[in-house]
């Protein structure tokens, strides 16, 4: 195995998201990532890599997405559409409630989950605070992260879309 | 430190109605909302709406932490809990005093002192108030009517263990309460596997009238007045006016005298409602038990106080003292309040919620209408069904009455049932429009005969 973790691979994909690059392959011992702008260019996934490696085809969402949603400020983000420019299988994961939300178990801790990371559908990938009272949101899926909506340690409010993932079976 | 920015957590046509009294004193709002409210009306005028949860009030309105944390991450000074809902929970009280975030409402500790109904009679008994005379728990029959010759007929067995009409039995002489006696015990054994009774005045004849109070916090109480709120169905209040036509000069003053001086000793800050039952047979008047926050039908005394309330309570809560003396309110004529609700009248009062086609309210001089409804509103399943309150005011009852009947004949809603048909029923009996009614009049009275003129 590789020692690549979380944060390895969201700085992979946040560097190739504010590329010009197309696509990008990137193959270290057994990890594998491979990511493109084009969304019908999918790399067909063989069983013969290994459970990290990700037929992972980022969608060019524009910017537009996380600023609309993750501002605390913006008083009706819950009741503003999400922005439907990215595949449709994909699954918004969205606050149960207002709260303040965390991606880290505690300050200065890693957050739950970056973009980029396979998540289970038990897999908590965030927490909401009310009144000192904090609760772990799971993913609810099995896939992928692939977008953060919100922004840590921000007011969010019911149904404000958090996290976009890619499901895979 | 006058308030700058509250929380409204509260929908429908209260929180629209303090949205626009917040407004009118410069003050900023945030509306608390469910998912089913983003886009109500109130939210449309408010400052700023955060939607807390979703549709279901458990999840939202009735979920203190949430409202409470909202104001904190809005930035609100201050929370205006309407009525219903959170309103009269002191845990959301102390919360808020935690948090340094003023409730408009009394402290914490008065909502809970008038709240117990043990810890309110204590206090009515302590300020010399009546309450319904009734006897300790009774041994036998005969204890019974030994208590029931001392007060005088009728009377009304009651079980300790619990309510509900188990174990109620009305006696209007000795016979009938000991053989009602056995009867209403073994009743109430067989409903709470208790058949301990007690024995009350039993009031034939009963007018529930309250008066509306507002405290400063500092022991000085002002009231506006009160109101006669008979016309109920199943203890949900349908018509509500000021004043009460059926007390005298005499009996009104005592009972205006026994409101504040309830409340007074406990420094009782911003509006509170205390509610009471009236005999009208021996013109007495006994204390039922005190509504610590504004009430669905202060507007009656507002018109005929000629103040608004809301703005009074958002002053009071900013820390202003009572801004007037009990000798700056005068009653003016007449006003009467109904309420308008989504429920089908013919259908047994079915709910009736669903999208509003049409709705055409009335207008006119000394014609009010508090609502949050409007053409094309969806009134979702999940709440009160009350969607108006229609206010009249006029110089006297008969002009009011009148003015009542107009407006009623001009409001039109379409799309959902309403108890409109129902309303205008009353608003023209000959009993109603004498004022002779009790709070058995409606569902003894009116609503059968309503019934059979659907009938033939």
């Amino acid at each position: 195995m590789t020692d690549i973790n979380a944060q390895d691979i969201e700085a992979i994909v946040t560097r190739f998201d504010e590329s010009t690059w197309d696509e990008l392959h990137v193959v270290i011992d057994g990890f594998e990532i491979y990511l493109s702008k084009n969304p019908s260019d999918r790399l067909q996934a063989s069983s013969a890599v290994s459970r990290a490696t990700e037929a992972a085809t980022l969608q060019a969402l524009p910017t537009a997405v996380s600023a609309n949603a993750g501002g605390a400020g913006s008083s009706s983000a819950a009741s503003q559409p999400v922005a439907t420019d990215f595949p449709e299988q994909f699954v918004v994961v969205r606050a149960p409630n207002l709260g303040t939300f965390y991606r880290s178990p505690k300050p200065g801790a890693p957050p739950y989950v970056s973009v980029g990371q396979p998540v289970d559908p038990d897999t908590e990938i965030c927490l909401i605070e009310v009144m000192k009272l904090f609760t772990s949101v799971s993913a609810g899926v099995r896939g992928t992260v692939r977008r953060i909506l919100a922004e840590d340690s921000q007011l969010v409010e019911f149904d404000q879309p958090l996290f976009l993932v890619e499901p895979r079976a | 430190m006058p308030l700058r920015r509250i929380l409204i957590a509260n929908r429908g046509e209260i929180a629209l109605r303090i949205v626009r009294a917040a407004r009118a004193l410069g003050i900023e709002s945030v509306l608390a909302a469910s998912a089913a409210d983003r886009d109500s009306v109130a939210a449309r005028e408010a400052d700023r709406t955060l939607v807390i949860g979703p549709s279901p009030a458990r999840a939202s309105y009735l979920d203190a932490r949430l409202v409470v944390h909202a104001a904190k991450s809005a930035g609100c000074d201050g929370l205006h809990p309407g009525y219903g809902f959170l309103s009269e929970r002191h845990s959301l009280a102390a919360l808020c005093e935690e948090e340094g975030i003023a409730f408009v409402g009394p402290s914490a500790e008065s909502i809970q002192a008038v709240g117990d109904k043990l810890a309110a009679r204590r206090l009515a008994k302590a300020a010399g108030v009546a309450m319904v005379p009734g006897s300790a728990k009774l041994e036998s029959a005969r204890a019974a009517v030994a208590f029931a010759d001392d007060i005088g007929y009728p009377v009304v067995t009651k079980a300790s263990a619990g309510g509900g009409g188990r174990g109620m039995v009305v006696a209007r002489d000795a016979k009938s309460l000991r053989e009602g006696f056995e009867r209403a015990s073994v009743e109430a054994k067989e409903a709470f596997g208790d058949g301990t009774l007690y024995v009350e005045r039993y009031v034939e004849h009963a007018r529930h009238v309250e008066v509306q109070v507002m405290g400063g916090g500092d022991g000085r109480v002002v009231h506006f007045g009160e109101r006669d709120c008979s016309l109920q169905r199943r203890y949900q209040k349908m018509v509500e006016e000021a004043p009460a036509v059926a007390l005298s000069d005499a009996t009104r003053a005592r009972l205006h005298k026994a409101a504040v001086d309830l409340l007074a000793p406990i420094n009782y800050r911003n509006a509170g409602t205390v509610e009471f039952l009236y005999d009208v047979d021996r013109d007495a008047f006994y204390f039922m038990e005190v509504n610590a926050r504004i009430q669905v039908e202060h507007p009656v005394s507002e018109m005929i106080a000629g103040v608004d309330l809301i703005q009074l309570q958002l002053r009071v809560a900013g820390g202003e003292p009572l801004p007037l003396q009990q000798s700056d309110v005068a009653a003016k004529g007449h006003a009467i309040e109904v309420r308008v609700i989504a429920e089908d009248p013919d259908r047994g009062f079915a709910p009736s919620p669903g999208q509003i086609t049409t709705w055409r309210p009335p207008h006119g001089p000394g014609v009010r209408l508090d609502s949050a409804m409007e053409e094309g509103t969806l009134v979702p399943p999940y709440y009160d069904s009350m969607i108006a309150k229609l206010i009249v005011h006029a110089v006297d009852r008969p002009a009011a009455v009148a003015l009542l009947g107009d407006a009623l004949a001009q409001f039109e809603i379409k799309g959902i049932a309403t108890n409109i048909p129902l309303l205008r029923a009353i608003a023209s009996h000959p009993d109603f429009v004498a004022g002779r009614f009790d709070t058995r009049w409606l569902e003894t009275i009116l609503l059968p005969s309503y019934g059979q003129r659907k009938d033939s």
